[in-house]
């Protein structure tokens, strides 16, 4: 626990320090509890998420670093490897191919890899993995760019 | 309009019964050689070898990260029954080795056998030679790994608790620590899993500071690139270790490492014999390079492999 806390709080320094470094991600910190972090982060350039703004859940357990954080998407997304419903995200590294090297602002920068390569054979949103899977990708990035609109861009005026 | 199509995904998800549960994606970003899986047919197989590990994990709860030191009549009555071969092989061995010292059995034996038999080496000889030797190997990982791009504090912690155990197992200090004590730290989680991960970092940071000499074994092994295996067969928690990471660890610290085989099989000639491998550090300098002759090569650490596992010799 202590350990835990004393590795958030290195990530904090950091995240504050390299603001700037990466302006596609945006890592905050829960007021009032360090084990709680939300991100924004931008939809990656020529895919269909490009344009929208995605949130992002993190809810780190107390055996952070050795156990890998939780990472949901708050804003809906139509893509194969994130649930529908639940924003889970399959992803290896936030699994058995977690290691302490990951960082919470790193596990971001992994998520923006995975909206811009899908896999749609290990399938978490199976109507988006059967599209890319029979060939239709204009039909995936159609259901993909129409729920970027719905859900991921700011709101104008 | 949100929930309408919600309706129509979940409509169409029954009609395809193949929706793999949330642990068992393999999504990858490091490349798809080592634990992606092809398709359902392979989704379906990689559950069943996932339950088998859950139900062997399980059983493995029970058994400590470090058990206690057992003669080693205690593996010849494991094999009572077994393979004449393997009960053939143990009695040779008792001609060398008086005890043995099991580990868990969860990924991280082999780090975790090493981390005992070391430590455990420096608390019996009170060598300050070699934990100034071996500190000085640490410092150079450090390097290592920062030029590696690899940001210090997510390292850092792990480098500092093996640090701080070397330190206790020196007797005169303020924060010496008893036999007991450190039989306690090597099964206490919070201890034992901290320096097994040190253990994997600096084995990573060898593995790619020389990834010329790695490269070839590490094809052998899988499609990953050195990189990619490092990040899924080296650094997760849990990962096995081969010859690859054995050699990799050997080298970085400086440590040599004696391995004995213990497996069903045997030499044409008729004779059983017991084979082990020395794992001799190709760089810095080992502790007995001084007189450079294999005759006189006596290995502080020595495992049992048994296929798929590691445990701790102690020779007579």
């Amino acid at each position: 626990m202590q350990a835990s806390r004393a590795r958030l709080f290195k990530e904090y320094k950091e995240v504050q320090r390299e603001k700037s470094a990466d302006p596609d991600i945006q890592l905050v910190c829960d007021d009032s509890n360090i084990f709680k972090w939300t991100a924004l982060i931008k939809g990656p350039s020529e895919t269909p998420y490009e344009g929208g703004v995605f949130q992002l859940a993190f809810s780190v357990p107390e055996q952070y670093p050795l156990q890998p954080p939780q990472v949901r998407f708050l804003t809906k997304i139509f893509h194969p490897n994130v649930h529908f419903k639940t924003g889970e995200i399959c992803l290896d590294i936030l699994k058995n191919a977690w290691s302490p090297a990951w960082t919470l602002q790193s596990v971001c920068r992994a998520i923006i890899a995975l909206m811009a390569h899908p896999e749609p054979d290990s399938p978490l949103n199976c109507d988006s993995g059967n599209l890319l899977r029979s060939g239709d990708v204009r039909g995936y990035q159609s259901m993909a760019r129409m729920y970027t609109r719905l859900a991921a861009s700011p709101k104008k005026g | 309009m949100q929930n309408q199509e919600e309706q129509v995904a979940d409509g169409k998800r029954a009609a395809f019964e193949f929706e793999p549960k949330g642990e068992d994606c393999s999504s990858s970003i490091l490349g798809n050689s080592i634990l992606h899986s092809d398709g359902v047919g392979a989704d379906l197989t990689q559950q069943q070898q996932h339950e088998e590990e859950l139900a062997i994990s399980s059983l493995q709860q029970n058994v400590p990260f470090v058990g206690d030191k057992e003669p080693l009549s205690a593996l010849a009555a494991e094999y009572q029954s077994g393979s004449p071969i393997l009960i053939e092989k143990i009695k040779i061995l008792s001609d060398q080795y008086a005890a043995i010292r099991r580990t868990r059995g969860d990924g991280n034996c082999f780090f975790r056998g090493f981390m005992f038999s070391y430590l455990e080496h420096i608390l019996l000889t009170q060598d300050r030679l070699e934990v100034d030797r071996v500190k000085n190997n640490v410092e150079d990982c450090r390097k290592m790994l920062q030029s590696l791009g690899y940001v210090e504090f997510t390292f850092e912690d792990f480098f500092s608790l093996f640090l701080e155990q070397l330190d206790c197992v020196i007797e005169g200090n303020e924060s010496s620590i008893s036999y007991d004590e450190l039989l306690n730290r090597s099964r206490d989680q919070s201890v034992s899993d901290y320096v097994v991960m040190f253990f994997r970092f600096v084995t990573s940071g060898e593995i790619q500071k020389r990834s010329e000499f790695f490269e070839p074994f590490i094809l052998g092994l899988t499609n990953a690139t050195v990189e990619q295996f490092c990040k899924s067969a080296v650094e997760p928690m849990g990962e096995e270790s081969d010859h690859v990471q054995i050699t990799a660890l050997s080298d970085a610290l400086g440590v040599p490492i004696r391995v004995v085989y213990l497996d069903r099989s045997s030499c044409d000639t008729g004779g059983i014999s017991v084979n082990h491998h020395d794992f001799i550090p190709a760089t810095g300098n080992p502790p007995n390079a001084a007189d450079g002759s294999s005759e006189t090569f006596n290995p502080f650490i020595t495992l049992l492999y048994r296929p798929g596992h590691y445990d701790i010799l102690y020779p007579k």
